[in-house]
């Protein structure tokens, strides 16, 4: 059964029509991304999922019951603009919302002293969050969000802001839960994290949700048009090809998708001719690509 | 609403809040302003009973002065013979401060002394010197027509009333005039109380909003358990702040009185009452008994009216970025706090008149004018009930109100809503 099914749901804001008539469904165990530019509907989806506002029609069923602050106690939830009590002591700060959660004292202190411990950050916990360096008050954030062990975690824009450490230590730790079996979903406009991570995607544009599914079943059903090309020499070569786009043009490799009447063999002479090839491979499109080509389609 | 994620909220607003510096700086210093307002206006018309204005007696009579400078050395004084036009000149330049002209016709009672002076002195001047006159021109009148001591006694002799207030009870002996004072006092405490506390409530609103920990924690609980954990948390601060308040006020009552009546009256005394104390000392000022149940009008009184404006404060809070941007919603709140201000001269003049009773069963302004009244007589019990039963009432409204705006407002960043915004998200779902 799906651990989240957004049903048909519209939210409107004085005229603004932030989501309007979106669907999809989150599978058990999976990492999920909802991508899209910024204001495309993603952080009220988001919210609506967690019943911090609720949805002007449509429903969204969490474990198969209907979202609302019962519902809540199975989620976990890092906002896009993180926010703790700055003069509160990181102890005191974790307590605080692992409680809120539904934890009990006990569970909560046990839980709390194993995420410190696994991010060696045991020494703060007498320490107030101001006084905490950025980087420690993201791990600080990540704890409060785990902290209840919950079934489903969100994470709106989790890398943002990020430094590479951290960045890194949230990766593995997002892959860690899901082999736990946990169900994640998170939101960015960044195209090649969700590539590396995410089993299902969902694509947001204006509010509307224009493509969700298997990552992988949706670059099948694209078709291998895309043509991965790395080389060593002149790249001005690239601008002599007729009937091709480019995405991702470096001067040692590029993604070229070629227009339905173009033959990706003259492409390949094109360039020997010009260049030394070191890849030459016919692929699945990138999620960029598939972007694009989504939002062209419906446009047309 | 989940009372084990209220009573959490609640535990954290109250002790975060009650270990602050802030809590134990204001618990100390509010007292202590209140005493400085109520002191040094005391301090400064001591100072101005110093300054003694010379006044020119040119006395036609040649006995009225005599008793004058007996009476008062300091104020009047015989300047030489001299022109009236001598004597504005005099008064102009400053050297008197005034003269007055005494002749016979005056102790006849055919003329009334006139008071020539630069007008400035203020209304004490003119009365103490009024009745200066009064006393010695009664005297050199008495002396005139040879009237005999027993006559000279009843006519010094002077009436006081006393008040006696009948209860249920028995009779009591009160001084209504430290009633009013209580009464006063009572006023301005909740008065500038409901400016605190409404202060305290917006800015933590405002606070959660700007750190962004607002979205954490309704991810985890109700805006409106979060809401009134808050308000209930921060409510209890107040009432630990005025349990502190309380306590040492009887403490220094208790100890002060028998101090001053050592150091001022010189009589040892063992009265166990304070106020007996006080009394039998024949201290210059009498210490109020204040009733237990004008305590408890007040406390309720009190808890209500934080109740009311709390909510609205939440309410502005929720619905801004910062302080700075709150000013204009602050007015609809400001209006009913201050508005009560006008009518305290009435209500003081007249506890009791229709004028009292329907300003102080209005519930934005009960919170101050009830205990107010309290103070000052007996209220009957019903009106008390029901200013307590409309608060209650309004309260209600009120924070179902606060909370619709402020379920949408604590989520709203960048722009500053207006009272037509404000209106649309109660509305909303």
């Amino acid at each position: 059964m799906p651990v989240i099914q957004v049903q048909n749901v519209s939210k409107t804001f004085e005229k603004t029509r932030a989501v309007h008539n979106v669907s999809f469904e989150i599978p058990t165990g999976c990492i999920y991304g909802i991508l899209g530019p910024n204001g495309a509907g993603k952080t009220t989806t988001i919210r609506m999922i967690n019943s911090i506002m609720m949805p002007d029609s449509g429903q969204i069923l969490i474990q198969g019951r209907v979202a609302s602050p019962e519902t809540q106690r199975v989620i976990g939830y890092m906002p896009e603009e993180r926010g703790l009590y700055k003069k509160m002591k990181v102890g005191e700060q974790l307590m605080y919302l692992a409680r809120l959660k539904g934890l009990s004292r006990q569970d909560a202190r046990t839980s709390i002293k194993q995420w410190l411990d696994r991010f060696e950050a045991s020494d703060w916990i007498g320490k107030e969050i101001g006084e905490l360096s950025k980087g420690m008050q993201q791990k600080v954030q990540f704890i409060a969000t785990v902290a209840h062990d919950p079934e489903i975690y969100i994470f709106d824009e989790p890398f943002s802001g990020l430094d590479p450490i951290n960045s890194e230590l949230l990766r593995n730790v997002i892959l860690e839960l899901k082999s736990a079996g946990k169900t994640i979903l998170f939101s960015t406009h960044r195209m090649e994290q969700v590539e590396q991570m995410c089993d299902y995607i969902c694509l947001y544009r204006k509010g509307e949700n224009v493509l969700n599914g298997n990552l992988t079943e949706i670059r099948k059903s694209f078709g291998q048009n895309t043509i991965i090309l790395e080389f060593d020499g002149d790249h001005r070569f690239l601008d002599s090809l007729n009937g091709v786009r480019f995405n991702n043009r470096s001067n040692r490799s590029v993604e070229i998708i070629p227009d339905s009447g173009t033959d990706p063999q003259e492409i390949l002479q094109t360039a020997i001719r010009h260049v030394t090839v070191n890849r030459f491979e016919r692929v699945y499109p990138s999620l960029q690509e598939i972007f694009i080509q989504t939002i062209k389609n419906q446009q047309d | 609403m989940n009372t084990e994620k209220f009573l959490l909220i609640f535990k954290r607003e109250y002790l975060t809040r009650v270990r602050t510096k802030a809590f134990i700086v204001s618990t100390i210093l509010a007292p202590l302003g209140l005493l400085i307002l109520i002191i040094i206006p005391i301090i400064l018309s001591s100072f101005e009973t110093e300054q003694t204005q010379k006044i020119g007696i040119v006395d036609q009579t040649g006995s009225v002065y005599q008793r004058l400078s007996e009476l008062n050395p300091d104020r009047y004084t015989e300047p030489d013979a001299m022109p009236v036009d001598s004597l504005r000149s005099l008064v102009i330049t400053g050297v008197l401060d005034g003269f007055i002209i005494l002749s016979q016709a005056h102790i006849d009672g055919e003329q009334n002394p006139e008071l020539f002076y630069t007008g400035t002195g203020g209304l004490s001047l003119v009365s103490e010197i009024r009745s200066d006159l009064r006393t010695v021109l009664r005297d050199e009148r008495l002396d005139r027509a040879a009237v005999g001591e027993t006559v000279r006694a009843i006519l010094s002799m002077q009436t006081n009333l006393q008040t006696r207030v009948l209860t249920e009870t028995g009779e009591e002996e009160s001084d209504t005039l430290s009633l009013f004072f209580v009464g006063y006092i009572m006023f301005f405490i909740i008065y500038a109380a409901m400016f605190g506390y409404g202060a305290v409530i917006m800015r933590s609103v405002i606070e959660e909003k700007s750190n962004r920990i607002i979205e954490v924690i309704t991810s985890s609980v109700k805006p409106f358990e979060l809401l009134m954990g808050k308000v209930m948390g921060v409510g209890a601060l107040g009432l630990t702040q005025f349990a502190i308040w309380s306590v040492t006020g009887a403490g220094i009552m208790a100890v002060a009185a028998p101090l001053a009546a050592l150091f001022l009256g010189g009589n040892e005394t063992s009265a166990p009452d304070a106020r007996q104390a006080a009394a039998q000392a024949d201290l210059p000022f009498s210490i109020p008994t204040i009733g237990a149940e004008v305590w408890v009008v007040f406390v309720l009184f009190f808890l209500a009216g934080y109740l009311i404006y709390s909510a609205m404060y939440a309410a502005v809070g929720s619905a801004v970025d910062s302080e700075s941007d709150a000013n204009q919603l602050m007015i609809p709140l400001m209006i009913p706090i201050m508005l009560p201000l006008l009518f305290i001269g009435n209500i003081a003049s007249d506890p009791n008149s229709t004028f009292s009773v329907i300003t102080s069963l209005v519930p934005f302004f009960s919170p101050m004018l009830m205990p107010m009244r309290v103070a000052m007589t007996p209220v009957p019990f019903w009106e008390v009930a029901l200013a307590l039963a409309l608060c209650i009432l309004t309260f209600v409204a009120i924070i179902w109100v606060s909370s619709r705006i402020y379920r949408v407002g604590i989520l709203m960043y960048g722009k500053k809503a207006s009272f037509a915004e404000l209106f649309k998200w109660v509305r909303s779902n």
